[in-house]
């Protein structure tokens, strides 16, 4: 029986901006349909390590992998291909355009096959009906939590085997943050790769099947979401401080 | 005075295609290149040179197009792509256009020689009445071929994907490639594009012009002005620029006096500038207009 | 350039070091006396290439003062120098003053030309700016080709120089001696501003403005200051070209703008000798290859693009990475364990000393505060960006003096905004500050830092090019005074030293007393967050502020750096200072707080005593979703 290989694999992987590593040495493998959880203070390089995985940052050590795919040296539209999505964080949309605009370039990479992009299309409306309703609407006319709803659908129009979001409940109100749990889950359960990293612990612990803590660029923790008892939880509450 | 404008108008629209091209590179890549009026005067030195070695006029035209067309992508990546590469947010750009610029015009001069030649003619010697005005069917011509272009350009950018990856490019380069986008590829793209507009420009103005290689610098600098006054990212305005320039010139030359095209319209652009000094179409202004028009509806 | 002179420094001793200095000064002296000389009794064709060039040189030395120093970048000193130089000749055709009269005049015209456009460098920066002092160079153009009195395009003949008489006549040219004069003037202005605390200011308003202006820097007056100090330069330039042969539109046109700022790039932004090296190259380059003209002009512009792509730092690039590849610096050792806890040694005697003659001195009174004892009341503050939703909403805040208050709440909860409104990086929409007793909201950070406030950024905006000690530096700018003023002849002024070597003084002591001694010569660039995160509360507390805001200050330390930033605020709260201390870190907030409030989407959740604020329970359900 041959070894799968996991959706997401870092290996040893060092990056960072200019002479001091941000990232030191993280493993990481993320199965397909699994969602991870990366937790951990400010600071700590949950968003380094994202932007790294996307390309954006070079790493100097290590491998990163996608289903096999060695991903070291590409360049970030090279990696989105496919490959790897991302929400980031402060959702960067493209403010001036629509938000069928925006869906619509983030299925950049299929514009030669319409039909493709109209399933696409289809689907995100189907799980975020409000995108919908105002998709003639500039993005930037829309409240935090609906910009987080098109975020999402645009980074599901790329279609990746691997997702990535930060900090998907920065700044919403609870209802919105609700809403964002609900397609996250729905997300995990399409069979997608998802690393989620977050502040907020019981956000988490709803959409991800492990966590992990990452401290001043290390992983120093990991824990099974379902399992986690209140010592675990305290585990992790002491790391955020 | 009718006269003057409509021909203010049309070689507005000349100044306007070459402030087009300015705004379109700036505004995909943050860069102002000083270039510009050069890619103009190689399609007006190619499309010279091909029609007088015996070329049908207009493949000689398309050829000029075509060579200002590939000198902007080559400057592009000559003299922008290493310079943005090493720090984004460094002015070295503005030194290595300018030496492109000054090769291309000299390069031009040692082939060509300094100076001037005939361009072919195309439609200068038949002329056209409007109202009390005689315009030349060339003069028109440019007119029609500046709004088609705008036009072409305004569909492109708001319905074609690639349109829209441009302006995605634009406002964060980061991002559009997180979704796929190449932004190399889009940026040479955007200085094909303005080149492809100063070499029309060049093939609408050369006719009425002597083909020598040191047009770069006049229309270079009337293009850039006619971009300050307009906004250095808004290629619609800054065709409208254009206009308004050629306009201001031709009619200060009549109502004034003969000297006034020398300083009138720069009186204006410095009183626009004061006013709105990002330029007439600038998102500052127009947030400015929405928030009168608010008010005025919530008045009524 | 400054890593040969590091390696120099481990051989010579501070006296001997000195009196080499002065030795190599009086020998550089010497050295452009005997040029000048040279140049002075030379051929008529050597004066004019030199002497142009010279003026050009003036004209890059002040265009880098503010393109390559403060960062505005300017296309309008062919305009100033086209009212430097027309000044001087229509003035001296019209009226026959004497030409040594003119200089000053010249000069104060082209400084109220510049006062006019570092104004308005106020209100647009960057690119915009360069496009609006360009427009000047297009304008000054369209005046000198169209009035009567400038001569049109064919422009005036100069006004004649007197030479030397009688015994004096064996110098050679007076107008060579009296143009090389002027440079030494400029190149002795630039680089006493470039030796003087000054240049760090600049440096800090090009690169890191908020944090400029929340050290007390006025920002909008140094801009404009050191503009018109540029533009007066540039009119002492114009002056002394107005002598070599006779002035037309066409020498003062936007390309010779242009022209200008590439000599600045070209010789190398923000470096001594660049300006002058590329001032000499773009205006004799084209007169020394006896080639084709065009073919001149052709690897002329070739340069440019090579140098620029190959050497983004100019000349004077290419000769410091040929400096660096001979005499490599030491590299920074991981030096994250010896960072903390170090009490630093002050370096020098001196600086010591000068330390010790200024504590006597301190002005501000840490005691006294507002009505109550209340540092700093917010009201009802609310706040939008843009039209997008309120950030804050009707917050109100009290704060105790003398206590170190805790202000936590989720990500995107406001915390960092609210720091904003109090400091002075953003007004209001509704709602007012009070900081110890005097309402402040509408005040800039420049001036509410001026009354004893200071604060650090969560993303430290610090200059990178600069030290610790020379950034931290900058905080305690507001507290000796005159700097600016001095800083023309900063060198040879007598309390120069004293004063420099005080600033020194202090910032390495704010450094060690933060625990961060190790780093106090590291250049920024090359620290760890964590490190420049010491260092901003380095610089924040230099200048012995009466309220602190701290926004996030732990970011990136390591355990016993945090102990030691507790141990550091608790001493600072003891002797009288208010803190505001926004973290993320709950537990280090409540054992260090005396009173906590706790933000969430934009308005108060919870504030008061620390402990009881711990314990509400919506406090947990907020941060921890729990």
């Amino acid at each position: 029986m041959m070894a799968r290989c996991p959706a997401l694999q870092l290996c040893s992987v060092f990056a960072g901006y200019g002479r001091y590593d941000v990232v030191r040495g993280v493993n990481l493998a993320v199965e397909a349909g699994e969602a991870v959880g990366l937790l951990g203070p400010n600071g700590a390089g949950k968003t380094t390590l994202l932007r790294t995985i996307m390309g954006m940052v070079k790493h100097w050590r290590g491998r990163i992998s996608v289903n096999g795919v060695e991903l070291g040296g590409m360049k970030t539209h090279a990696i989105a291909q496919g490959h790897v999505g991302i929400v980031p964080e402060g959702r960067r949309l493209f403010v001036d355009q629509t938000v069928e605009d925006n869906l619509l370039l983030g299925a950049f990479r299929f514009r030669r096959d319409r039909a493709r992009v109209r399933v696409l299309l289809e689907s995100v409306y189907e799980l975020f009906p409000v995108l919908f309703d105002y998709r003639v609407r500039r993005a930037s006319a829309l409240s935090g939590g609906e910009q987080q709803m098109l975020a999402i659908g645009r980074m599901m129009m790329n279609d990746p085997e691997v997702m990535l979001l930060d900090e998907p409940s920065l700044g919403l109100a609870p209802i919105a943050v609700e809403a964002v749990a609900r397609a996250l889950r729905e997300l995990r359960g399409r069979g997608r790769s998802l690393v989620i990293v977050e502040q907020r612990i019981d956000l988490a612990m709803q959409v991800c099947d492990r966590l992990q803590v990452l401290s001043a660029g290390e992983i120093v923790s990991e824990q099974q979401a379902s399992s986690l008892d209140v010592e675990g939880r305290d585990l992790i509450s002491a790391y955020l401080g | 005075m009718f006269e003057a404008l409509v021909t203010g108008i049309a070689l507005g629209c000349i100044y306007g295609l070459v402030a087009m091209g300015f705004a379109v590179a700036f505004l995909v890549t943050r860069v102002i290149n000083f270039a510009q009026g050069q890619l103009l005067m190689i399609s007006v030195m190619v499309a010279a040179a091909a029609a007088s070695a015996g070329w049908p006029s207009v493949v000689a035209m398309l050829a000029g197009v075509a060579c200002a067309a590939a000198a902007g992508a080559l400057t592009y990546v000559v003299a922008v792509r290493p310079v943005l590469a090493s720090d984004r947010f460094s002015f070295g750009w503005l030194v290595t256009t300018l030496g492109v610029a000054v090769v291309m015009e000299n390069v031009a001069a040692i082939i060509w020689g300094p100076t001037s030649r005939a361009f072919p003619l195309m439609l200068n010697g038949t002329s056209a009445h409007i109202g009390s005005a005689t315009v030349s069917w060339q003069q028109i011509l440019a007119v029609l071929v500046a709004f088609a272009l705008l036009s072409a350009f305004e569909l492109f950018r708001r319905r074609s994907i690639y349109g829209k990856v441009s302006m995605a490019v634009a406002q964060d380069p980061e991002m559009a490639s997180a979704v796929g986008a190449n932004t190399m590829v889009i940026s040479v793209s955007a200085f094909v594009v303005a080149g492809l507009l100063a070499g029309v420009a060049g093939v609408l103005v050369g006719p009425i012009t002597y083909a020598n290689p040191y047009l770069g610098d006049t229309y270079g600098i009337d293009g850039f002005v006619a971009l300050m006054m307009a906004g250095a990212d808004q290629p619609a305005g800054a065709l409208v620029g254009g206009v308004l320039l050629g306009v201001l010139n031709n009619e200060a030359n009549v109502i004034i006096n003969s000297q006034a095209s020398a300083w009138f319209p720069f009186v204006v652009v410095v009183l626009v500038l004061l006013v709105c000094p990002r330029g007439l179409f600038s998102g500052e202004v127009r947030s400015w207009l929405r928030g009168v028009r608010r008010s005025l509806v919530g008045v009524g | 350039m400054s890593s040969i002179v590091l390696r120099a420094q481990f051989w010579v001793s501070p006296t001997r070091r000195a009196w080499l200095a002065r030795l190599g000064y009086g020998s550089l002296g010497v050295a452009y006396l005997a040029a000048t000389f040279g140049v002075a009794r030379g051929s008529l064709y050597l004066q004019g290439l030199v002497l142009v060039a010279a003026c050009f040189a003036i004209c890059a030395l002040s265009l880098d003062l503010v393109a390559g120093s403060t960062g505005l970048y300017s296309l309008g000193h062919a305009g100033l120098f086209a009212v430097g130089a027309y000044m001087t000749t229509i003035i001296q055709a019209q009226m026959g003053w004497n030409i040594f009269v003119l200089l000053p005049l010249s000069m104060v015209a082209a400084a109220v030309c510049g006062l006019g456009l570092g104004a308005l460098s106020l209100r647009v920066s960057g690119l915009y700016f360069a496009i609006l002092t360009f427009v000047f160079t297009l304008v000054v153009g369209v005046l000198l080709s169209d009035l009567a009195i400038t001569g049109g395009y064919a422009g005036l003949p100069s006004p004649s120089f007197p030479n030397f008489r009688g015994a004096l006549s064996g110098l050679g040219s007076a107008l060579a001696w009296t143009v090389m004069l002027a440079l030494l003037v400029a190149i002795v202005v630039t680089w006493s501003i470039r030796k003087s605390p000054m240049h760090r200011v600049l440096l800090a308003i090009r690169d890191a403005e908020p944090f400029a202006e929340a050290a007390g820097v006025r920002t909008r007056v140094v801009k404009v200051m050191i503009f018109t100090l540029s533009a007066a330069l540039t009119g002492m330039a114009g002056w002394a070209f107005a002598f070599l042969g006779f002035v037309s539109p066409g020498q003062f046109s936007w390309s010779v703008s242009v022209n200008m700022l590439v000599m600045v790039i070209v010789g190398g932004m923000n470096t001594f000798l660049g300006p002058i090296i590329g001032a000499a190259f773009v205006s004799m380059f084209p007169a020394s290859l006896s080639i084709d003209p065009l073919w001149q002009e052709v690897v002329f512009g070739a340069i440019f693009v090579v140098v620029v792509v190959f050497w983004p730092r100019g000349f004077m690039g290419v000769v410091s990475s040929l400096g660096r590849r001979l005499a490599p610096v030491q590299p920074v050792q991981a030096l994250r364990s010896g960072a903390s806890g170090a009490s630093g040694e002050v370096s020098s005697v001196r600086e010591e000393s000068a330390l010790s003659l200024y504590n006597g001195k301190c002005v501000v009174s840490r005691v006294g505060s507002g009505p109550h004892g209340v540092a700093v009341i917010c009201r009802g503050l609310t706040f939008h960006y843009g039209k997008g939703p309120a950030v804050l909403k009707g917050v109100d805040l009290t704060v105790r003096a003398g206590t170190i208050h805790g202000l936590i709440g989720p990500n995107g909860s406001g915390k960092s905004t609210l720091a904003d409104l109090i400091s002075g990086r953003l007004r209001p929409d509704k709602g007012t500050v009070e900081v110890n007793g005097v309402r402040v909201e509408q005040l800039p950070a420049a001036e509410r830092a001026r009354h004893g406030f200071m604060r650090t950024f969560q993303s430290a905006t610090l200059v990178s090019e600069l030290s610790c000690k020379d950034n931290v530096a900058v905080g305690y700018y507001g507290r000796v005074g005159g700097i600016g003023s001095r800083s023309l002849v900063w060198p040879l002024w007598p309390g120069a030293q004293r004063d420099a070597e005080l600033l020194s003084a202090r910032a390495r002591a704010a450094l060690a007393s933060v625990g961060a001694a190790a780093w106090t010569e590291v250049r920024v660039a090359d620290l760890p967050h964590g490190a420049a995160q010491l260092t901003q509360l380095a610089a924040a507390q230099v200048s012995e502020p009466r309220t602190l805001i701290l926004d996030e200050p732990l970011t990136g330390l390591s355990v016993r750096e945090v102990d030691h930033v507790g141990n550091v605020l608790r001493s600072l709260r003891d002797s009288g200072v208010t803190i505001i201390l926004i973290e993320h870190q709950v537990r280090f907030v409540f054992a260090l707080c005396d009173e906590v409030t706790v933000l969430s989407a934009g308005e108060v959740v919870a504030s008061g005593e620390a402990s009881q604020v711990h314990g509400d329970p919506r406090v947990r359900e907020v941060y921890l979703g729990v």
